[in-house]
Formats: C-alpha cells, structure tokens, sequence
C-alpha cells in the first residue's frame, strides 16, 4: 500500500528542536532545522544520522523547507548544510530569507564570542548556506522536481511565517510551522484552503493551552510601563526588529495620547534603519488591513515617539527606551542597561526570547550579580519584566484549522513525553481521522489510498452500458472485463480486442481435444448415435445434434467415433472443444468414460 | 448597533480603567461556554460544556504568572492549561469535586441521577467516567426542576445531593451506600445545596425557604422560611459562610443576611442593584471566603457585582456594589450574562467568571473605596 513517513528528528524529549523528516512518493524532505536552546552540546542539534550514518545529506534529500525565522526553526540549519553537508534546494519565504541570516549571524555572534564556542558554524558558512535559498512567494506553486511541488500558505505568528504543501503525485502533506488564527495588529490569521492532505503536520505544544488575549498582555505591557514612569523610574525596551517593536510603539503612542502623558518616549536609531528596510518587506508580504495601517502610521513618524541620543540616557526624569539589540548582548540597549540596572525605580521589559549567554537571558533566570567586562560587577537593582507577546495556536486554533483543511490524517509533533490521549480523542472524535503523535526518533507510517485515475474507452463503456441498461450508477458497482494497458504514464481501460490491435497480437483459439475408449459391440454409426441418445437424455435443455458428417455436436462440443480394424470393440470416441466450453467438455468427458447405459438403440 | 469604531472604543476605556481598576486581568476564551467553575485544588479549576450533545469537561490549570509572587515579572506564563479533559453525552449543569480525592460528581439537569468522574493524575490526562448515581425517585408527579441536582461533597468520598428537599439523600460514592436521606414532607425545588461543617449542610430552596440539618441524626430539618417578599413569587438563591451568615437573594434584587443558629431572623438586608433583563436568570451568589463580609453576585447580566454587607442595616436600603467586574459586558456585542463565578480560595480578590459567551476572566481587583472590604 502507498504510505507517508513522518520521523521527527532530533534526540531527547524536550520542545525546541524542530526538525522533521517526510518520506511521500519516493521523495524526501526535511521540514525546518531548529536548535534546541537549552543544550551546550550536540544535543541542540537534530539527530541527522537517522538521514544517514556518514556522509553528506544531498543524495539523501530532495529538498529543505523553512517555516519561519525562528532560531527554534532554523538555528541549525548553517550547521545541516555547511557542516554536515547538503547541497540541494533550501525553500523559505522571501522575507525569512532576509531576516533568517541577521539572526543567525547574531546567534553566532554570542555563541562564539559570548560563551567562546569553537565548534560552530561561521558568518561564511551562514553566507553559503544562504546562497542555497529558493525563496517562495505565497500561493505559488513551485515545482521542485518533475514529481514534487509545494505550495506556501500563511501561518501569520511572525513576519514571513508560512505553512507549506507538499505534493507528490496523488499524495500530500500540510506542514504547519508555528502559526496563529486570531489576527493582531500586524499579523493576519493563518489560512488555508479545503486541500485535504493525506497527512496535516502540527506541532502539539500549544495544543493544551487557552492562551490569554492578546488586550490583557498588551494591558500589561501599559500598566508596567505607567507604573515605572509615575514612579519617575526609566523604562528600557529591547526589541530586535520591526514587527514587535513597531506595534509596542504603536501601542505606546495611543496610550500616551489617551492619558495625556509626558513623559518621553524615544527609539534608537538602530532600529530606524532596520525598521525602514524590514516596513518594505511588511508591505509586500501583509494584506490590505494591515498594510494601511502602516500606511497612516508612516513608519516612526510619531507624535510621542522621537529619535533617541546616546546623551539622553542621562536626563533625569521617566522615559521610555526603544533599543536595539533584543536580548542585550551588545550595542546601544546594553549601554542603557549598564546605566539603568543599578536603580530599583527603572525597569526593563524584555519582549521575546533570549538566548543563553547573553545578559537577557541572564535577568530572565533571577540574576542579579552580572559579570561585566574587566570583571566590573554590575548589581541589577532594576525592575525586570519578561512578556511574551508572540502569536500562537492554542487548543481551539489547532481545530479550526484542521476544520479548515479537512485532513485525512493527523500529526501532531510535541517534544516532551507527555500524555495527550484526550486531545488525540478529540481530534479523532471531532473529525474522524487518526491521530497519531510520534515522538523524537520515532516513525509514523501513515497509509493513503490514492484514487488511480483509469481512462475507458468509449466501445467498452458503451458495450457495459448495452448490457446493464442504465448508465453506470455509483451507488450500484458492477464487475466488468476489460484490459488494463499502462502506456507511459496513463492508465486505460480498453476492450480484449482492442488491447490486441493495438499490441499487435492475433487472437488465438484454443481447443481440446479428448480420448476416450469404450466397449461397445456395435458398428461405429450405432455406437455414435447411442451416445447421441444418451446424451440427449442427460443433457435436457443443451442443443444435442447428430449430424449428418457422422458427429454429434453438443453446442459447440464435437464428439466422433473410431475403432481400429484389429478390434472393432473396442471404440475410441474423440471429443474436441474450445475454451469456452470446457466447463462442458470436462462434464462431457467424465461422463462418457462412464460407459454407455445398457438397453440404448 | 454600534459601529466597529465605537465598540472598540468601549473595549479600550474599559481596558485603559482596568489598569487601575485590577491587578491581575486575565481573559480567556473557550471553545465552548461553561455554566460551572469548580476548584479541584488551589491552582486547578473545571469546566463543563452545556449542550444538547457530546461535551467535554476541562481541568485547567490557572496561569503560573498568577502565582508568581516574588518573581511575578520574571514569569510571563499567561495562559491556562488544559490538564485533564473528557467526555461526556449530556449538559454539565452542575459539577462538584469530592475533597480530598480526585473525583468530581456532576448533574446533567435531565435527572436527578449524578455521574462520578475520575480526574487522572500524571498518568494519564483523560477525565473517565467511572461510575453512576441514581438519585432519589420521585414521590411527586412534578418533572424536574430546570437546574436539576445540586451536589455537595465532604471528605470520605460522601455526596449529598438531590434536587428538591425531600430528596436529599447523602450517598457514599465508593460503595453507593447511602448514609442518610433529608427527613422532610416538603418538596421545594432546590438553588443550592452545601456542607456548612463536617455533619451539618444547609439546602437552600428556590421558594426562599432554607433547610439546616444534621447528617448525624434523623431528626426533621430546621426551617428556615423564606423572607417576606413582596409582589409575585420570586425565584431566591443562598449561600452560607464560613462565618454561619445565611445570604438569601431574590430574583428581584432583595438581599437578606441571617444568622445560621436563629431561623426567622435577619441580621441585615439590602436592596440590590440588579437589572433583570433575563426571564429565568442563573443566579450565583457566594460568600467571599477570605474577605469577611464580601459577596459577589452574577447572573442578573454581563456582570458580577462585589458587595460589602457589613455596611448593611436591618431596614433595607439600595446598595451599591463595592466592585463591578463588566469585562465580559464590555467586550462582548449581545446580551451575554455570567453563567457562573468563583472566589479563589485564599487569595482575597482573585475570582473567576464565566460568561454565555464562552469568555472565562480570572481578575485580581483592586478596592478603591475608602472603606470596607
């Protein structure tokens, strides 16, 4: 039977290492590269030996596709292609094409730099990897190959997310990278249409969560943000990139004006520049909403919001601080930081993730004591908040879109070894699918049942017709005979004649013949015509005929009798008759090797 | 109806007041809506949907950064988290947790017989049906009363439960003995039902009537009767406190205060601020347990309303609410209403609610009055 693989790589248990193998029609591919954040050694990476023990991954895989920017998503994927080796097509979007290597190279930057890491890749490794993008564009199709095309739809979660189909003949797979379906302010809701996958690839992490609205963090965010400036304290904000820090200013601006604040609010002018390249990447990529909201919100033209000078980190009073680099590993919003951290009044809100070894991820843990360069100790006496502002999938949102794509099977990835028996039981209760949950290293096979497209042929659909009377009727199969003849990639159904012309072949009779002796005292005429008496009276209802060239024929079965001169007893009675008839001929045979019955003629 | 602008308007005063107006706001929307809340521990609360058909029960787990209390800021854990789940056929009406067990009994409003649940525990993350209980038959010819069984459970596996007064009957789940049956003539449909000490429970009657007895005898029930009530009959909900005060709540907005130990009296009574906007409104009423004096009432509309009854006198007099959580009014376009409210067990403002919408807010308020609770 035609089946679907699906392995999640990677060892051990834990979330954060997405990486999933699917084998569909003869055709391999790798969906996403992540890193594992929490591990310092090999660990992090996804287990490609599952791939192959030794050797490059080239003739191994036919293609590699990135959801989204990620470094859970893609961090390991410089390491896959460069340091491992794949030299095939990568495919991403277009904007986490532009923004996947600014992370990685950050990422780098801190892994080596920071926590002095030699077995890593390089910013030239990253450079390569880069070089091996497709990107995509949404709603495209693309053909990789002659046999296997994919397709990205929108996932919303972050700029450029997408959620990716795959076809490979008859047979497809829907992976979902991370994605949301509530909208927010920048971001659409992820859709796709009814394409009925064979399989739907979904990671389960956020499959057991009710997320709390996207008002009451946003609600947070204010009130943290108000309390501090009251309190006259200073307010510091990394951010990474456009997105998060475009709508916190947003945010930021409305409330402001609502309150009638005063307090200054200001961004780096790092952020400016990155901003402006990334808000052309937005247009491009978000729908009509959204894009007119940037539109009237022209970029970091802000009413409250100013362009920030190094100096003014010394003004006394609140402020509010926009700077890059997000997790504070270097650059104007650790400067800040270092000027900040040592009064209880100010505060600084961490917005996303923060990777190990860098100072972020450091006061997200509870330190307060960080070692500084030059072994300065630096004691943080600040406020620090972490939110999360990141759009995900919960419970319901992994429902409506298996609603919305109508799978035939379900997937559903999770790292940790927990148990998820009733979302498993909802799902197949809900939709009446399988719904199976492999872990790390552990292989689905999924079996599909493709429809084989069959052409008949007009005579042999019109001789069927003639037969049964009424048009084929689905509700009603009945058997047919017919040839199957594969020619090039198509299938057909023709008539035995026709598949004989048309392969150049004679149609052959075949014929049998029979001996069969007997004991019978009489001339040879007689004898044949007690057989014809015989005959006629087992045989009710056949057409038994003895004619006249001295054989007797029933239906199509001829019956002769001979004897030789020596022993004129002794009959030998010849039965020929075609294949047709051999159910006939066999009874026939049997019959007569009886004998006669006596009193005959 | 109001334009998308205007509404959203609406949506951000409010949340722009609730800066101040909470410290903890958290809002959640569930597939389904829910018409119980029931504690089965300190940080884990269960729903139930009301359908005609297939429903589930959910365990949730209530936010870690709600508990956070030192390192709040460093916990950005916001969400809740579906622990356990199951099925069930019928509507979830009523749910109770049996104490010190991990067993919850509910009522489906079609019967007076209880389902019993087992919740799971780290083995496995399905809520099974494990067992039945046929409740009382009837003695009367009446049908059964549109809110079905109410439940109280008490250690050793121990439910009380029926759904009019002469059919409380206290049914031991493990071996579905039943320990003591309500010795009574009556037959008042009941709002509430509850264990006020280990032997001793009160059933409150819909009629405003209130029973008090005792588990360990057969004597006949106290009777507490229904206060006077003026105009036509009126439908009245009852809760008792730690603390033995008796609340009775008329469907008309009249409150009154009694003590446990002295049926017929009233220690104080209020009239309610309560639009009666439904025919037939689900009415939750409760005593705050750990801010004496406090209760919340919801039902009447898209809001639960915080009261301060220790300013109260014996001649009833309007009374505003001390707090008024319209979260779910606010942010939801038609008529919805509270379905059901909880206090939290020891954290005093925290509560939770939730709407005919499918919305379920855990909010932390903030008492901006000069006095009071």
């Amino acid at each position: 039977m035609p089946e679907i693989k699906v392995t999640p790589l990677g060892a051990g248990q834990d979330v954060g290492r997405s990486c999933i193998l699917v084998s569909i029609g003869g055709k391999n591919i790798m969906l996403d590269c992540g890193m594992h954040m929490g591990y310092n050694d090999d660990r992090r990476f996804p287990d490609f030996s599952y791939i192959t023990q030794n050797g490059r991954l080239t003739e191994f895989l036919d293609c590699v596709i990135i959801s989204h920017f990620h470094l859970d998503h893609c961090g390991a994927l410089p390491f896959m292609s460069e340091m491992v080796g794949y030299d095939g097509p990568i495919y991403m979007t277009h904007p986490t094409k532009a923004i996947c290597p600014i992370l990685l190279e950050d990422f780098r930057k801190i892994t080596v730099d920071k926590k002095g890491e030699t077995n890593f890749f390089t910013s030239q490794m990253i450079k390569d990897c880069m070089k091996k993008v497709v990107p995509l564009n949404l709603h495209q199709t693309v053909q990789v190959d002659d046999e296997l095309e994919i397709k990205a739809y929108y996932a919303g979660h972050v700029l450029g997310a997408a959620m990716v189909h795959i076809k490979v003949g008859l047979e497809s797979v829907v992976y979902t990278g991370d994605y949301n379906m509530t909208p927010d302010r920048h971001l659409g809701a992820a859709w796709i249409d009814k394409c009925r996958p064979d399989v739907l690839i979904s990671e389960s992490t956020y499959a057991t969560t009710i997320r709390d609205s996207k008002r009451c963090r946003e609600r947070d965010f204010l009130k943290k943000v108000h309390e501090s400036i009251e309190r006259g304290g200073k307010v510091l904000i990394p951010v990474f990139a456009l997105g998060r820090a475009q709508e916190l200013c947003i945010l930021l601006e409305t409330f402001w004006e609502r309150m009638n604040l005063k307090a200054p609010i200001y961004f780096s002018t790092g952020l400016t520049e990155k901003a402006n390249h990334y808000y052309k990447l937005f247009i491009t990529w978000t729908n009509q909403k959204i894009r007119k909201t940037f539109v009237q919100r022209n970029m970091f033209e802000f009413k409250h919001i100013k362009p920030f000078d190094r100096s003014y980190a010394d003004n006394p009073g609140p402020m509010v601080v926009f700077a890059t680099p997000g997790m504070l590993h270097a650059g104007q919003s650790l400067q800040i930081f270092k000027k900040w951290a040592g009064h209880e009044k100010n505060m600084v809100i961490m917005p996303g993730y923060c990777v190990q070894g860098t100072i972020g991820h450091k006061i997200l843990n509870g330190q307060r004591k960080l070692e500084m360069e030059g072994r300065a100790t630096l004691d943080v006496k600040l406020q620090v908040e972490y939110m999360s502002f990141s759009a995900h999938a919960d419970a319901k949102g992994i429902m409506q879109l298996i609603r919305m794509a109508e799978p035939r099977n379900m997937l559903l990835v999770h790292g940790e070894a927990v148990k998820m028996e009733f979302l498993k039981g909802k799902i197949e209760q809900e939709f009446s699918v399988d719904c199976h949950m492999p872990a790390n290293g552990e292989t689905v096979t999924v079996t599909t049942n493709p429809s084989v497209p069959v052409d008949i042929s007009l005579n042999l659909l019109k001789r069927e017709m003639a037969l049964g009377g009424t048009l084929p009727d689905p509700k009603k199969p009945r058997t047919m005979h017919g040839t199957l003849i594969m020619k090039e990639n198509s299938l057909k159904l023709v008539s035995s004649e026709q598949a004989l012309k048309e392969l150049g072949l004679n149609e052959h009779q075949l014929r049998f013949t029979c001996r069969v002796p007997l004991q019978d005292p009489h001339s040879d005429p007689d004898t044949l015509h007690g057989i014809y008496l015989h005959l006629k009276s087992v045989l009710k209802g056949y057409t038994i005929q003895h004619l006249p060239d001295g054989t007797v024929m029933v239906e199509s079965i001829v019956i002769k009798v001979s004897s030789s001169a020596e022993d004129p007893n002794t009959k030998v009675l010849l039965l020929s008759w075609s294949y047709q008839d051999e159910d006939l001929g066999s009874f026939l045979s049997t019959l007569l090797k009886k004998g006669l019955p006596s009193g005959l003629c | 109806a109001m334009e998308e602008t205007d509404f959203q308007d609406v949506l951000d005063d409010w949340f722009i007041e609730s800066l101040n107006a909470y410290k903890d706001l958290h809002v959640y929307q569930l597939e389904h809506p829910t018409q119980v809340l029931e504690w089965t521990s300190g940080k884990t609360v269960c729903v139930g949907g009301h359908g005609a058909s297939k429903n589930e029960i959910l365990e949730l787990l209530l936010p870690l950064k709600l508990f956070a209390d030192e390192n709040k800021g460093l916990c950005a854990e916001r969400d809740f988290k579906v622990v356990h789940g199951g099925f069930t056929e019928g509507p979830v009406r009523c749910l109770r947790h049996v104490p010190g067990s991990r067993c919850v009994v509910t009522n489906d409003g079609l019967s007076s017989d209880l389902q019993v649940w087992s919740v799971g525990g780290d083995d496995s993350d399905v809520i099974r049906l494990t067992g039945r209980v046929e409740g009382r038959k009837r003695r009367t010819t009446k049908s059964v009363s549109g809110g079905g069984s109410r439940i109280a459970a008490r250690l050793s596996s121990q439910v009380l439960h029926g759904a009019q007064s002469g059919d409380v009957q206290l049914t031991q789940l493990t071996s579905g003995q039943i320990l003591y049956t309500l010795e009574t003539t009556s037959d008042d449909p009941l709002s509430s039902l509850q264990f006020v000490s280990d032997a001793v429970f009160l059933a409150g009657a819909s009629n405003g009537n209130v029973y008090v007895a005792d588990t360990r005898t057969s004597a006949a029930p106290q009777l507490h009767p229904a206060p006077a009530s003026p105009g036509e009959s009126a439908l009245w909900w009852t809760d008792a406190s730690p603390r033995a005060a008796v609340l009775r709540l008329s469907s008309s907005g009249q409150a009154v205060v009694s003590d446990l130990r002295s049926p017929g009296g009233a220690v104080s009574r209020a009239r309610l601020d309560v639009q009666s906007g439904r025919g037939d409104p689900e009415v939750g009423v409760s005593w705050a347990p750990a801010l004496d004096g406090c209760i919340a009432v919801s039902g009447f509309g898209g809001a639960v309303q915080i009261y301060d009854t220790s300013l109260w006198a014996t001649e009833p007099r309007d009374a505003e609410p001390l707090f008024e959580h319209r979260g779910h009014a606010v942010s939801s376009r038609s008529g919805v209403f509270v379905a059901a409210h909880v206090w939290h067990p020891e954290r005093p403002r925290t509560l939770l609610s939730a709407a005919s919408d499918g919305s379920v807010h855990v909010w932390d308020w903030v008492d901006q009055s000069a006095a009071g609770c």
